[in-house]
Parts: C-alpha cells; structure tokens; sequence
C-alpha cells in the first residue's frame, strides 16, 4: 500500500484526462477554485462569497458548488440550476448533476418532483451509464420512489444496481421484487449472485420467514463459492435463519465446521463463529474431525478458534473475540470459565471498547470463589487513577489540590481500603504516565462500580460467603468510585444490612465511621454524591444503634453543622437518626445513674439543644413556630419532636435526684418497642380490599378543581394491586408535595371526615407520613406490627440470615386489634410511633 | 449494513462523504464532528480499529494523514468491512496512480464515481478490483 504524500497541485492527472475543451474549462476554474480557498485560508469568508456570486452568474457551475457544500456551505438556492444539469444531454454534465444532487437533496427538496420525472426518463433510456448515474441520487428519494417502483421491473441491463434500489425500505415494492430477486440468485454472473446475496440478508433480518424457501440455494451457494465476501453474507444470512428452523443448524453443522477448520481469512472465520454461536448451531451435538482429525465436539470446536480471537495481539481480533465471547458465555458459560485468566489481562487493555467487553464477560463467570479476586482486581483498577476522583477533565500527573477549585472529593490513592485486609498486593501502576489511563473514564468507572455490585447482589447474594467484606467493599467504592453513584451504593448498603442480620452490628460501625470522616461531611451539600451515602448511613445509625455500645458523640456526628446544606429529606434522615440515638444513649446511661451521669446528661441535653438551635433556628431566643415556616415540612415534624423531648429532659433533670428519671429510660421505647421488619414491596397488594369499599371515590364532598390547586388531585383509577400508587416513594407523590407551596396548606377542619369500615384491616393513611424516610420501599407503611415469619433457610455454607423476597410476607399475619397496647403518645407532636396507630373505627365485617 | 462513509483528514476536514440514510444537515455536521473527535484521539497501536457510536460501530482506517471511517450496524462483520475500506483504497491508489491527499480535493467528483461503484445503498456491490477499474475506465472513455 502506496502511503499518501504530498503531491504538487497540478498533478498530471487532471490535465491529462481526455476531457472536453467546456469541461476543462470549467474544471479550471474549479482547480482555481480550490486553490484560491487554499491560499486564501485567511480570508475565507470573503473569498467564497466572492466566488459565490461568481457561481451566481455561471450556468455549469455545478462542480464548484459541490465543494463548496462539502466544506459546510449551503447551495440550496441552486436546486434548480442543479436539475437543469441533471436534464443535460452531455453524460458528464449530468453525472455532476446528479452528485450534486444526492449530496445536498433531502427529503423536502422543492424540486423533488422535477427530478423525479427526470430519474424515470434516465432509468427508461438505453444507455446504461445514465442508468448507473440515477442510481447515485435514488439513496435520497424514500417516498418518492413508489412511484417509480413499476417501472423498474423493466429494467434489466444493469441487474445489480435494480436489486439495491429495491432495498430501501419500499415494502408495497417488495412484493414484486421478491420473485425476482430470487431469480437473480441462478444469474450467472458471479457479481450479480453476490449483490442478490447481500439484499436478500438485509432483507432477512428484518423478516427471515420470506426467505426460508431460498434455503437450498443458499446452501448450495455456500458450498460452491469461493468469494469470501459472499460466504460471509450467506453465513450471516443463515444466522437469522436459523433461529425459526432448527433442521437447518444441522444441515449447516458440515459446512460451517469444515470452513471453521480450513478457512484462513480472518473475517469469514469470524463470521462463521459468530453465526454458530448465535444462531444455536453449537448446540448441535454431532462431533466434528478437527484439523488433525480427532474427534471433538462442535462448540469445543469454535471455544477453541475464538481463543485465537481474543488471546491475539491484535487490538482488532481481541475486540470481536470478546464480542462473540459474551455470546457464547450466555449460551455455553462452561465453555468460558476456564479462560478466567485471559479475559482478566483484556481488562487492562488501553482500549475502552475492550475493557467493557471483557468486564461483561467477567462479571457473567463470578462464582463463590473468585468474586473476592475479580472485584479486588477492579478495585485496584479505580484507585490507580488518582486524579479522578478531583476535578474532573483532568489529565493524571497527581492530584494539585491547590489549582482545583471545585469541591475536594477523596484523593483515592491515600485510602487505604477497609477491605484489603493484608491479603491486598499493591497494584501495578501504568508503565507510563504518558499512556492514556483508561480508568480515567467515567463510564468505564461507572461499568465497574455497577460490575461489582452485580456480582456481589446475583441472586439474593448467592455468591457472597462474607458480607463484612462486601459491606467493607461498599465503603471503599464510596470513596474512590469517583463517579456519582451515591445514590446506587447508599441503596446497596441499605439492602444488605437490613436483609442480612448478622451484618448489622458491622454496618453500623462502618458507618459510624464514615460519618465521622469529615472529608465527607465538610462539604456537603445536597446534589454531592455523598449526600445519598450520608444520609443512610444516618438512618442505618439510628435505626440499629441499639446493637452497638451507645455513645453520645453520635449526636454530635448526626447534627454536624453542614447539615442545611442537605435536601430536606436528607435533613429528616438526620434529624430523625438523632433522635433515636439520643433516646437510645438516655437509657443506657440511665442505667448506671449517679450524679456524674447526671451532669453528663444535662450537659448533653443543653448541647443538644444548642446544636439544634444554631442549625435550624438561626439565633438563640427564636420561637420555633416564627422560624418553622422556612423548614422544609418533614423536617419540620421532627424538630418539634425533638424539641419537645430535649425540654423533657431538661425538666426532668433540672434537679438532681437520686435514681434516673423515668423520662430518660422511657424515651427510648417510642423507637425500639417493636421491630419493624422488611415486607415484600409487593405485600400491600395482596391485601384484599373490603367489598364495597371503593377507594376511589372522593370521601366527602367532591372538590372542585379551581385553578388554584390546593390538594393533590386524586390519583388514577387503579388498574393492578400494585401498591406504587401507595408508594410514598414515587416520583409523582413527590411531586405533588413539592407542588404544594407550602403557603396554601389547605385548612384541615374543612375536609369532612368520612368514617370508613374497614374490618379488620386498617389500609394506609393517605395522608403522607412526615416521618418516614421516603425511599424505603421495604419497611411496612401500614399501621400493622406483625412478626416476621420463620426466616428463609440461609444459603448454602453460609450460616447468615437474609431475607429474600419471596419470603417477605405478603400478607399480614396479625389483624391491628392483637397487638398490644398502644404507645404511650404523651409526647404531643407528630411522633414516628404515636401518629402510626390511628385506630379506624370498630372493626366490622362485611 | 453502511450509514455513512467520511473520509476526514487529521484537522477534521472531510474530504468525502456519503451518507446512505437521511439525515438533516445539523445531523450531518453534528455526526461528522463527533466521528472526528473519536476517531482523531484513538491510539493505533494500542486500541482497535472499531468504535462504539451511538447504536453504531464505526470502523475506521487511518492512511497516512486521512481517516476512512464507515459506520455500520452492531451486527455487522467488522472485520469484512475493514478490509472493504483497504479494498476502496486500493482502488483509489491504482486508479490515480500513487494517489496523495490533494487528489482526493482536486479530483473529489471522481472519488465519488469510485465509491459508487464500490458501495450502493449502504452494501458492498462490486469487491474484484478488476471490474471496477475496467467500468471505470468505460466511463471515462465516454467523458
């Protein structure tokens, strides 16, 4: 291959062609054209619409304007000038005419019609030439080629440029095109055979039944040709094939397998293993003589020729060996699991496309026993860039805090991982700097993260023997993921400690710690991407702090002063976890109580208190109710609450007395008298509704829907039981609060109550719960405590308890009237307990 | 089957393009930018000659200062493709004579008549040398 230098312009060619004298002339004036725009590269603008009006006066200009548009100019105006050429009687002419126009014509072209006409006269004459030229500009012409479609049959002479004008998208066309196109199949010329082939495989992909009587033909195409091109087409055509006739796998078994063994060109052995793969044709189970003739089986076979794919040097052969790779995994994953050690050096590659591919390929082989190893591997890869976790766009060269302006995110390298655990090796760094690292790609980061988590979480974790280490491994990607998936990790880490029980104390710990990180919480503010992991590790805190040694710092981790940088949802989590922490501390310090716990908790309450304070009420001295219209309303809630509780206890220890107050050991019990277990999202439409209760009709009086919308409206008929429009959850209840300004509050004593039967169930509250953390789906919204069933039988080898799904209970056990004696809700406010037991009326059946 | 063929240079200037589906011109500047900015930064000898491109791949060649780029369907062979751009070349060479950068600007009406013999509606039509370089040779003989 001759490499392209550079030639002087007036290279011999131009000149030496056998134009005629007019053409030459105007082919000057293009050269020049094309030289003054070249020397003239300052002044470009002036230059062209200099020649633009130049072009204006000239009629044979059509060439000049051709490149003018291809350098991004508009020649529209030209359109008709460009027909006229096209109607020339000059053959030359009119080619230009005709590239110009399928360069620049499109669907709205005003001149369409003009050209149409033109293109059925071109296609109607003897010469094949303008045949050949009309073709050029048919690409353009969708709807307009209807027309022409009945005269096409006609024309014979030049059979290969007829079959592919019928290849766009005509299907009333195709009709009678089909017949024909299958009787070009016995043409005798071989380029006629092979265009054939090549329409009728575009063709079948889209409707491969039509085409499944050319079967034997095909086939014996198949046998017959030496033109790899064609083989590759008729392979691949018997790929859509196959899959509606499976006889065919086995016809085509022998002759795939023999190309597979003695083909030497590259593509077509790609194209073959590829259409065994996918077209199901290695589920064939007759064996195949290899190329020293031992016996083995088919899908051996091709696993074995694709390992030369991607094992191979070449960047090219590695991508589309993993391709099919992915594919052969779905189908045959045995045949893939023993090349775990070539697919981990792929990962590696500087080439994105292959790193994806093989990331797929490994997350589909982790098993028990090497999900430790492939996600170490992964991880190792996101700390080695170093720089991708501050601004991002940055090339690496180590972090220059100094220069980045943006909010400092964690510096990777200086983590050391929870979950290394002394059996970590230090990665390799790249070899050189210089070398684009491709971990510095969000999306392959972002295909990492979500690679790890899917290995870990397969199948209720039926990979996972040790959840300390995939919780460990959860808050190490939090700090070097580097890319925003706070709100995927914040929900991962959420699952698997309220499903998994053993883990809880360990979660609750690592949270613990990552709240008192302050390179997370300094900086926050609600959109960071640790916003979402902060804000459940709170609620992870308050929830299970019970199961770990009360201290009273949590207080202060939880009320930590960038707090009102959060959303409001966030702020609740907080404000919320602080409480149960706090009451949870009282009664454990209760327990030893003498006049040192007694200053301590007096000191505590009033730094409490200040800590609320200085947070939400802006100046010391502020009444809440002044300030509380500016809080967001969840939050605005639990302040009450919490206000109310530190006022308690400040009475209550306001003397020192001699044993603990009963307020301080009593608090706790408005979080932890029962516990509150994760239910099927699903259970809520498993609860059969009561006859004759229809839920949506309007309570009272309908209200009339003004312009000023002071309630939500009501919600959609229901069509399933699904319980996502009980989904607090879900975007559009969201919406509708938001919706709300919080200044139209509409005033509650004027909605008539309806006292509603509801036996022995009580249905959720359709007035939304302030106090529950809105995107968990898991824990029971309903009023109803029940115990939770006999838990799942654990996993094989792994003695730890979690809760599938499918062992949630769907439907409560216990109606309300069995449980026990309501809360002691003395406490006013709405508290998260005392507002849950809204007792409807006496149940009555229906 | 091919979406579009473009043959850019290293600046980003097309110096051919055939576009086998319609699209609207801000398409087709929007389209030509963005293969160049992919193409342009890929390393040769350490990545491979195939992109993911929105739902596409693109296969590209890089001949000395140009790229040849085709964008063709995920199912395609792309390995039949790149050697269908080596094969374009190859003509364009033989039918120029040792042809440079600048024969493509100055003579582009003949590149096109080249590769629409080559490729026809997005398929390959013609691939033995021969028979194209003798239509060519026809077709020139009528100018």
């Amino acid at each position: 291959m001759n490499p392209l230098f550079f030639s002087p312009p007036h290279s011999p060619g131009i000149l030496a062609s056998p134009t005629s004298f007019r053409l030459r002339m105007f082919e000057k004036s293009l050269t020049d054209l094309i030289q003054g725009l070249r020397a003239n590269k300052r002044n470009e603008s002036e230059y062209i619409s200099k020649s633009l009006e130049e072009i204006q006066n000239e009629s044979a200009a059509i060439d000049k304007l051709n490149y003018l548009h291809m350098l991004g100019y508009d020649m529209n105006w030209a359109n008709f000038n460009v027909v006229e050429v096209m109607s020339s009687a000059k053959f030359s002419e009119k080619r230009a005419g005709y590239l110009a126009a399928s360069q620049s014509f499109n669907q709205d072209t005003d001149v369409l019609m003009l050209a149409t006409n033109l293109i059925r006269k071109d296609l109607a004459s003897t010469n094949f030439m303008e045949i050949a030229t009309a073709e050029l500009a048919m690409d353009l012409f969708d709807d307009v080629l209807a027309i022409l479609g009945h005269s096409r049959p006609y024309i014979r002479k030049k059979a290969i440029a007829c079959l592919y004008k019928m290849t766009l998208k005509h299907p009333e066309g195709l009709h009678d095109f089909v017949p024909q196109l299958k009787e070009r199949l016995d043409d005798p010329d071989p380029s006629v055979v092979s265009s054939a082939v090549s329409v009728i495989c575009e063709l079948a992909h889209t409707n491969p039944r039509n085409y499944l009587p050319l079967a034997p033909k095909l086939y014996h195409l198949l046998n017959s040709s030496n033109n790899n091109w064609m083989l590759i087409k008729i392979v691949k055509l018997f790929a859509s094939l196959t899959p509606i006739e499976p006889r065919l796998a086995k016809k085509l078994h022998g002759p795939l397998s023999s190309l597979i063994c003695t083909t030497t060109a590259m593509s077509l052995l790609y194209e073959c293993i590829n259409t065994a793969v996918v077209g199901d044709i290695i589920s064939v189970p007759l064996p195949v003589t290899d190329s020293i003739g031992r016996e083995i089986d088919f899908a051996e076979l091709c696993a074995h020729k694709l390992e030369v794919f991607y094992d191979s040097s070449d960047h090219n052969l590695r991508y589309v060996g993993l391709v099919t790779l992915a594919e052969l995994q779905v189908r045959r994953p045995d045949l893939v699991v023993n090349q775990y050690e070539t697919i981990l050096r792929c990962l590696d590659d500087p080439d994105m496309g292959i790193r994806m591919r093989a990331l797929q390929v490994i997350s589909g082989m982790a098993t028990r026993r090497n999900l430790s190893q492939i996600v170490k591997r992964l991880m190792s890869q996101l700390i080695l860039s170093n720089t991708i976790a501050l601004k991002p766009g940055n090339t690496e060269g180590g972090p220059d805090e100094d220069e980045l302006e943006s909010t400092p995110l964690i510096d990777p390298s200086g983590v050391s991982l929870v979950s290394a655990k002394g059996s970590f090796t230090t990665p390799k760094k790249a070899a050189s700097s210089s070398e684009p690292n491709a971990a510095d790609n969000p999306e392959y980061r972002l295909a990492a993260v979500e690679a790890i988590i899917d290995m870990c979480s397969r199948q209720s974790y039926a990979n996972m023997t040790n959840f300390e280490w995939y919780v460990a491994v959860l808050v190490d990607l939090v700090y070097i993921a580097g890319v925003d998936v706070g709100q995927l990790l914040s929900q991962r880490i959420l699952d698997v400690t309220v499903r998994v029980r053993q883990v809880r104390e360990y979660s609750v710990r690592m949270m613990r710690q990552l709240l008192s990180d302050v390179r997370l919480t300094d900086f926050v503010s609600g959109e960071s991407p640790h916003a979402a992991v902060l804000s459940t590790a709170a609620y992870i805190l308050g929830e299970y702090c019970t199961l770990v040694p009360a201290s009273c710092d949590d207080i202060g981790l939880l009320l930590f002063p960038c707090l009102r940088q959060l959303t409001s949802d966030q702020q609740a989590a907080f404000v919320l976890a602080a409480m149960k922490v706090y009451t949870n501390w009282l009664q454990d310090v209760s327990g030893y109580w003498n006049d040192e716990v007694w200053e301590l908790v007096r000191s505590t309450n009033t730094t409490t208190m200040d800590s609320i304070t200085s947070l939400f009420l802006g100046q010391e001295g502020d009444d809440l109710d002044v300030v509380v219209a500016e809080l967001p309303l969840q939050v605005e809630g639990l302040l009450r609450s919490f206000i109310e509780i530190t006022k308690a206890v400040s009475v209550a220890t306001s003397n020192m007395s001699a044993s603990e107050p009963p307020v301080c050991r009593e608090l706790h019990s408005l979080f932890t008298m029962y516990e509150l277990n994760p239910v099927s999202a699903a259970a809520q439409g498993k609860v059969p509704v009561p006859d004759g209760l229809d839920l949506d009709s309007w309570i009272g009086d309908e209200i009339p829907d003004t312009s000023l919308r002071v309630l939500p409206p009501p919600p959609p008929p229901r069509q399933t039981r699904a319980p996502a429009q009980r989904n607090y959850a879900s975007k559009d209840h969201k919406a509708n609060r938001k919706d709300q300004p919080l200044g139209m509050l509409p005033d509650v004593d004027s909605i008539p109550v309806m006292q509603l039967d509801l036996g022995d169930l009580a249905t959720a509250r359709p007035k939304p719960r302030k106090s529950d953390k809105p995107k968990k789906k898991k824990k029971s919204k309903s009023s109803k405590r029940h115990k939770k069933p006999t838990p799942e039988p654990s996993p094989p080898m792994v003695p730890v308890d979690i809760v599938g799904d499918e062992d949630m209970p769907d439907i409560p056990t216990k109606p309300l009237n069995d449980t026990p004696a309501q809360q002691p809700g003395s406490i006013s406010g709405d508290t998260d307990n005392a507002g849950a037991e809204q007792p409807a009326s006496p149940p009555q059946q229906h | 089957m091919i979406r579009f063929i473009l043959v850019q240079n290293r600046q980003g200037k097309t110096r051919l393009e055939k576009w086998y589906q319609t699209y609207t011109e801000q398409e087709r500047l929007k389209l030509k930018a963005e293969v160049h900015r992919t193409v342009a930064s890929r390393d040769q000898k350490h990545q491979s000659n195939f992109v993911e491109f929105h739902n596409h791949r693109v296969v590209y060649r890089r001949y000395a200062g140009l790229f040849f780029c085709f964008c063709i369907d995920t199912n395609d062979n792309e390995l039949a493709y790149l050697e269908a751009i080596h094969l374009f070349v190859e003509v364009l060479d033989s039918y120029h004579g040792n042809v440079c950068e600048l024969d493509l600007v100055f003579n582009f009406y003949r590149v096109y008549q080249v590769l629409d013999e080559m490729i026809l509606a997005g398929e390959i039509q013609e691939t033995s040398r021969s028979v194209i370089l003798g239509r060519l040779d026809q077709l020139d003989k009528l100018e």
